[in-house]
């Protein structure tokens, strides 16, 4: 076993060329989902049905919850699971992409006006003309600190 | 440049780390819900354990001399369901807490608000267990299987116990999920399902079974709930319901529910052993496939409890047959064991101690088990002391050594301590003893034919019973040295290596230092 970065970061250090790409961390299969889950719910309806066929009815409802609870988390986790952040430098440009939660926002800053603030704990994002959105959402904080500091970089010192 | 961070931990142990009451209360941190989860099942095999006392204390000598017989059936009720619900089950929550993230290479559970939650449900009801003990006319004496009609005539303790189990099982749910979610989701880059250790097999396997069967647990005591207030008749013939089909719900979740708690010390077992044979686990594959069929099997073999409720003779021999096939699987896992050692450069520090004592001891219970599935010799030995000594055998020697195994094992890694392993070999050495004193002898008060769940006793059974008691007392005071030896661990042990056991090869061995940081594997590991 190794040490290594598990997310894909794409820096291009001739400006303005750097882009960076970061998702969230995911090790779902979805077939090995769907087939944890549909033998589950197939095994539930079988013992609760069983079960209400002889009279004890009152296994069906608690089955459901169960099985709707635990679907509520696997959806939860589909959601996440497309999730990703990307920034790329154009020109004089700074483009930044959001998806979250299958919602994807872009937003477009100019170098000379983008600012670097902090954002809560630990956290930073790029501001401009109001508009703000924060970086770096799925590093930890050391590589949050290097984002940080390379973007500094570029868009020049003592903005933070 | 934007150079690729490579460390696994990027906070240090302090950083973040909130402090007083309310770091453990609102503590969303895997490692923190572990330990409040290994500390309360301790609390709760102690509550449970004293119950034992009483119940040994009352057998010392025949005739009725300490406890009233109805108090007698309260502490044999209380005492199964506190040892199973409270301590040993949320024991292995602990370690899978504790452990899954760290060997998956992950950061935290999947769901840790929900974690959070999980926990703080158990308390309460475990302050409602023992609440039970003082609802007017005393608690509930109907055993731990709760069966009608029994239970749907006891008391106002039977309601907040059906409570509690309730939110146990509410607690049970929630933790399953989130450990089926996060093996799923957040395992390391390279970490595939075929080289997790065992231990996260073990556990995904568990709370597949867990979602499973609890709801089958859920709607028996609710039935259970609407015979006694609401006017329904499930378990009430007089109504037209059956009181034998509470027996078969009850038993088609609390089979399984045997192997919920027999499958996780599994796991510990299969961590512990190579490490300490400094050799890879023989037949992981064979592993797996043996603990997915065991589980399978024990949704076929529930009836196997009940030979003697009344059944067809055809599904006897077909119970009875299921059962014996358990042995198949079982032997399997007993056999892979016993390979790994073959020929290894064995030690035998404290967890090795528990683990083998798991071996030999729960391999005897298993033996037993095989005993008492064979249809005529069950319908002779049902509801004896015989049954009482094989499931002791399962339960103690099985899970809690197992569990006294992984705490010696991974105690430096939660720590950073090392505890004195003199003592740790005085623990395993007397409660090994005492725990045969107080358990083998059960085996032959059943053979001739003390039925369980008595205060009293016919004067022939006196001797036997008297070595059990003394055998129990010294168990139950053997426990105090482990708590001695964990305290001294934590306040004054040893420094740890990170790396404390040289055959360790998980995630948690490798990667962490000891004890483990606050917040492990941010950036996850890439496994090769």
């Amino acid at each position: 076993m190794s040490k290594q970065p598990i997310f894909e970061s794409i820096p291009e250090h001739d400006h303005p060329g750097f882009t960076y790409f970061r998702c969230y961390a995911s090790s779902l299969d979805l077939r090995l989902m769907a087939l944890f889950f549909g033998s589950l719910a197939v095994v539930l309806l079988v013992i609760a049905t069983a079960f209400a066929m002889i009279g004890a009815w009152f296994v069906i409802p608690f089955a459901g919850v169960e099985i709707a609870a635990l679907g509520a988390a696997v959806w939860m986790i589909l959601r996440r699971a497309g999730d990703f952040e990307s920034l790329a430098f154009r020109g004089d440009r700074i483009q930044v992409e959001v998806c979250e939660r299958g919602l994807a926002r872009r937003f477009d800053f100019h170098c000379s006006w983008a600012r670097l603030v902090p954002c809560g704990p630990g956290a930073v994002a790029l501001r401009s003309h109001g508009r703000t959105v924060e970086v770096g959402r799925y590093c930890d904080e050391t590589g949050r600190q290097e984002l940080t500091r390379e973007l500094r970089g570029r868009l020049g010192a003592g903005r933070i | 440049m934007y150079a690729a961070h490579t460390n696994d931990h990027g906070h240090d142990e302090h950083s973040h780390k909130p402090s007083g009451i309310m770091r453990w209360v609102q503590s969303t941190n895997h490692k923190d819900i572990g330990t409040m989860y290994l500390w309360f099942s301790f609390a709760m095999f102690l509550v449970g354990g004293a119950m034992a006392m009483i119940i040994r204390a009352e057998l010392f000598q025949p005739g009725l001399q300490i406890v009233k017989p109805e108090f007698f059936n309260s502490m044999t009720t209380y005492h199964g369901l506190i040892m199973v619900f409270g301590a040993i089950m949320p024991a292995f929550v602990g370690f899978a807490n504790w452990l899954i993230p760290m060997q998956i290479g992950a950061p935290d559970m999947a769901f840790p608000r929900m974690n959070n939650l999980s926990f703080w449900l158990l308390p309460p009801a475990a302050l409602l267990l023992i609440a039970a003990q003082f609802a007017p006319g005393g608690g509930a004496g109907v055993g731990w299987t709760l069966y009608a009609p029994l239970s749907t005539q006891a008391g106002p303790a039977m309601d907040l116990t059906i409570f509690a189990i309730h939110i146990l099982g509410m607690s049970s749910i929630m933790g399953s999920i989130n450990i089926i979610t996060t093996i799923l989701n957040m395992r390391a880059p390279g970490m595939t399902l075929m080289k997790m250790p065992l231990f996260c097999w073990t556990w995904l396997i568990t709370a597949y079974l867990l979602v499973a069967v609890m709801p089958v647990l859920a709607g028996a005591v609710t039935m259970t709930l609407t015979d006694r207030h609401f006017g329904t008749h499930f378990f009430n013939a007089a109504g037209g319901g059956d009181p034998v089909l509470y027996q078969h719900i009850f038993w088609f979740f609390g089979h399984p529910e045997v192997y919920v708690i027999a499958i996780p010390a599994f796991g510990v077992v299969s961590q512990v052993i190579p490490a300490f044979s400094r050799k890879p686990l023989f037949g992981y594959a064979s592993m797996v496939y043996a603990t997915a069929s065991i589980a399978i099997l024990s949704f076929m073999v529930w009836a196997h409890h009940m030979y003697t409720a009344g059944m067809p003779v055809e599904a006897q021999l077909y119970f009875m047959y299921a059962t014996v096939l358990i042995a198949v699987p079982t032997g399997v896992k007993v056999f892979n064991w016993v390979a790994t050692m073959w020929k290894g450069s064995l030690t035998f520090e404290t967890p090795m101690l528990f683990a083998l004592g798991f071996l030999f001891l729960f391999t005897l219970g298993g033996f037993t088990g095989l005993v008492l599935s064979i249809v005529p010799v069950d319908i002779q030995l049902h509801d004896t002391y015989y049954v009482v000594a094989h499931f002791h055998y399962v339960m103690v020697a099985g899970a809690l050594f197992s569990a006294f195994a992984g705490i010696y094992f991974w105690l430096p890694k939660w720590t950073g301590r090392m505890y004195n392993e003199t003592l740790g070999k005085w623990h395993f050495w007397l409660s090994l003893v005492f725990f045969n004193v107080t358990f083998f002898v059960q085996h032959f008060l059943g053979l001739a034919g003390m039925p369980r769940r008595i205060p009293d006793y016919s004067l022939q059974f006196a001797e036997f019973n008297m070595i059990s008691s003394i055998g129990a007392f010294g168990f139950g005071l053997s426990q105090l040295l482990f708590l001695y030896i964990v305290i001294k661990t934590i306040t004054s042990g040893e420094k740890a290596a990170d790396r404390q056991w040289e055959g360790a090869d998980s995630l948690e061995w490798t990667h962490l230092p000891s004890p483990a940081p606050w917040h492990s594997f941010e950036t996850p590991p890439v496994v090769k």
